[in-house]
């Protein structure tokens, strides 16, 4: 039962249908028992009085051999008038104390004179034990009580009164009873069902309604409930409401902190930038002044202009990197990794095959979806990364896989790998082991990986090449997107 | 003159009142030889008589022959219906006198009927062996002595014949106890039997008669020996007369008999041959 998910609105409903018909049922069937043996007792009382007055009437006859004034004193005094008549009589006898019938209500069947039943009947031992009866008694049989009395005379046992009286009736009224407890039962089992249906509603209201306002709460919509109960649903409606408005505080709290952290982390940026921009500026800067001052010197511009050209180059990747990130940031299309091919006939163009194996190895299904311009970006970065971290050859490995639900993207190299001290570094925005770059990539790489819920991990030691993994979250598929 | 005063009163007290009114009403008993059950019957019947007679009289109902018999001795009763059985054994003591004899089917006669239940698979008196019998009284003619000596006559011991036997001192409740199936089979008197066959059918119905026994003169109407002759001859007249009056004929319409008749004490020797014989 509790494996089972109820909702409480029909458990509840269920629960008190099911005590209150469990308690209706109990009293009625302890009732009917009670009913039925007050009934049984009486109509025990019955046979035994009919059983003695027949007993008080058949002295005279049975000493007289009179058969016919005994018969009919049997005959009226356990039938009598109709309107007194015992209607759950089956029969009526008076037997010698042999067991022989001296008048029976049934002539045709029992006839007088003869024993009334044979000692191989069922019914033998029980005679035997009414036979020797010194006082009226009731005994049981299938379906029947029988009433017996003695009948005698002077002290002497003569005879034997014996009347069958049917428990049909009996049998009928405790199926009645039965019945109406039953019919009690589930009568009360649907008012409990009503009552209990009427109470959970009333219940479980506020309680689906905190469970609603608690959903907006996730969504970022606080909708205060109504406080107007006084009992344990309305204190914990106040309660709701205080911990919504202080969950409020928070999230504003934190959206306040984000901002100013956005604020502060383009700042760094925004240095980072005119640090990098500096650098080589005031390289080519002081090409220029020397280049002005010395104006004839023409061994002079052909050793400086290449280091101009350097400069501005290296800020034009600057600046196109920062782009590229701009770009891609707000980049949402959703694609399957047929998107990735793009990638890797970019960098099959950009690689000398003689020099770098490349292997690429797409195990992802036309169901597993991402954002195609973010991951194309990451891939394309790292790919390049790793091309340059090869400037003798070797081999690179790119694999696309599934891993339960996320999306595994690793990229491998046997390039010349990242010293220890520069692992913790390398996703800083600028920095860089090569002279020619920008320190961007990585930075890019994590940011975006971020930006899809995933993560960044790095495997490397020097000389033995790299290892980077990309982890993202598989995203709903096409189908379910809005279109 | 007190005296004379005493005495003329007295004397018209007497010839106020019909003669012998002193003496109450004029018992007539009853038996087992009639139908007993039907008591408007009778009580319009002694209203008749006693209006014909000119007396009150009353029947009165007995159990046994031998006690009407022996209030007829006693003087209780002055008439008496009794069977042709005690008629026979006791007509020879003189104690009463015979007064008249219906007349039954035309003839004042009438006979036993031997029946069973009428679903019964017996069919004669012999297979009634060891069953239980039901007799009328010891002092019946067609209701002990006929079946009795129909058993004599076939060579059977009448005493051991039957595995058991009682009375019911009526023939009505003899025919009742076969009906019943309490007695196996019963010798009953052909008038009762006929009676109940045209007035009350329901016990005859369940009843089947498998043998007729010879003719007996019918239960007489008998008269003790010491009654005023005079009121023996006016009781004989008024019945012999009742089929010629239409009261007295709707009566006898209702007893299921022709007439009164008188017929001679002979017609009862078949009877009294009976218990001698026994």
């Amino acid at each position: 039962m509790g494996r089972i998910p109820l909702s409480l609105s029909i458990k509840l409903p269920l629960v008190l249908a099911i005590v209150v018909a469990a308690v209706a049922a109990t009293i009625g069937v302890a009732m009917v028992n009670r009913d039925r043996q007050h009934l049984r007792e009486e109509l025990h009382g019955r046979a035994v009085l009919l059983a003695r007055t027949v007993a008080a009437i058949a002295p005279e006859p049975v000493l007289r051999g009179d058969s016919w004034t005994l018969y009919k004193s049997l005959r009226q005094s356990v039938r009598g008038p109709e309107s007194a008549r015992e209607k759950a009589l089956i029969t009526a006898m008076v037997l010698d104390p042999q067991g022989r019938v001296l008048a029976h209500l049934e002539p045709a069947a029992f006839p007088i004179g003869l024993p009334v039943m044979r000692p191989d009947s069922p019914e033998w031992p029980r005679l035997q034990a009414e036979l020797v009866a010194r006082v009226p008694d009731v005994f049981e049989g299938e379906g029947f009580v029988e009433g017996v009395a003695p009948v005698q005379a002077s002290g002497y046992t003569v005879g034997l009164a014996r009347v069958r009286l049917s428990t049909h009736e009996l049998d009928e009224q405790t199926a009645a009873a039965a019945t109406t407890v039953l019919i009690l039962s589930i009568g009360m089992a649907v008012i409990g069902i009503i009552l209990g249906a009427a109470w959970s509603i009333r219940m479980l209201r506020p309680l689906r309604l905190l469970s609603r306002s608690m959903l907006d709460l996730g969504r970022g919509v606080f909708r205060p409930l109504p406080e107007s109960r006084r009992d344990e649903i309305g204190q914990l409606a106040v309660s709701f409401n205080e911990m919504a408005a202080e969950i409020e505080d928070k999230r504003r709290l934190q959206s306040e902190v984000a901002a100013n952290e956005k604020v502060l982390a383009l700042g760094r940026i925004a240095a980072g930038v005119a640090h990098e921009v500096n650098n080589p500026l005031a390289g080519m800067l002081n090409c220029l002044s020397t280049l002005r001052a010395e104006k004839n010197d023409p061994a002079l511009v052909a050793r400086y202009l290449p280091l101009i050209e350097n400069g501005l180059r290296k800020i034009e990747a600057l600046v196109k990197d920062l782009l590229i990130e701009l770009r891609v940031e707000d980049a949402r299309e959703i694609a399957d990794s047929g998107c990735l091919e793009d990638v890797r006939d970019l960098v099959n163009a950009e690689i000398d095959p003689h020099l770098i194996e490349f292997v690429w190895d797409n195990r992802l299904g036309s169901d597993d979806v991402f954002n195609g311009p973010k991951m194309q970006q990451i891939l394309i970065n790292l790919l390049r990364n790793a091309v340059q971290a090869m400037p003798d050859g070797g081999r690179l490995l790119c694999r696309l896989r599934r891993d339960g639900a996320r999306l595994v993207f690793e990229v491998e190299d046997t390039g010349h790998g990242i010293a220890e001290r520069d692992q913790s570094r390398i996703f800083d925005p600028f920095f860089t082991s090569r002279p020619a770059g920008t320190g961007l990539g990585l930075w890019i790489v994590l940011r975006l990986a971020q930006s899809l819920g995933g993560s960044v991990e790095v495997d490397s030691a020097p000389g033995r090449g790299a290892k980077f993994r990309v982890q993202i979250p598989q995203e709903q598929p096409r189908v379910a997107q809005p279109a | 003159m007190l005296r004379y005063a005493l005495i003329a009163l007295a004397a018209l007290t007497a010839l106020a009142q019909p003669a012998g009114a002193a003496d109450g009403p004029i018992r007539f008993g009853l038996t087992a030889a009639v139908v007993r059950e039907n008591l408007n019957l009778y009580e319009r019947w002694a209203d008749y008589l006693g209006r014909k007679v000119g007396r009150p009289v009353e029947f009165v109902q007995r159990r046994t022959y031998r006690e009407a018999i022996e209030l007829l001795r006693t003087g209780e009763h002055d008439f008496s219906w009794v069977c042709s059985f005690p008629y026979a054994k006791y007509r020879d003591e003189k104690f009463f006198g015979l007064m008249a004899v219906p007349v039954f089917e035309g003839k004042p006669l009438y006979r036993a009927y031997l029946i069973v239940h009428k679903d019964s698979p017996i069919r004669t008196l012999d297979e009634l062996q060891g069953r239980v019998f039901a007799y009328s009284e010891p002092d019946s003619n067609t209701g002990y002595a006929v079946p009795r000596q129909m058993l004599f006559d076939a060579g059977k011991n009448p005493d051991r014949f039957f595995r058991q036997t009682f009375f019911t001192y009526s023939h009505t409740e003899t025919i009742e106890a076969v009906a019943e199936q309490v007695a196996d089979g019963a010798s009953v008197d052909s008038y009762v039997w006929e009676y109940l066959a045209r007035r009350e059918p329901r016990l005859t119905a369940d009843t089947r008669i498998i043998s007729r026994s010879k003719d007996f003169g019918f239960p007489p109407l008998v008269y003790r020996s010491g009654i005023d002759d005079k009121l023996r001859q006016r009781m004989t007249e008024v019945l012999l007369g009742m089929d010629k009056d239409p009261d007295g004929k709707a009566l006898l319409d209702e007893l299921v008999l022709d007439r009164f008749t008188v017929a001679s004490p002979d017609l009862f020797d078949g009877v009294s041959l009976n218990p001698e014989r026994r």
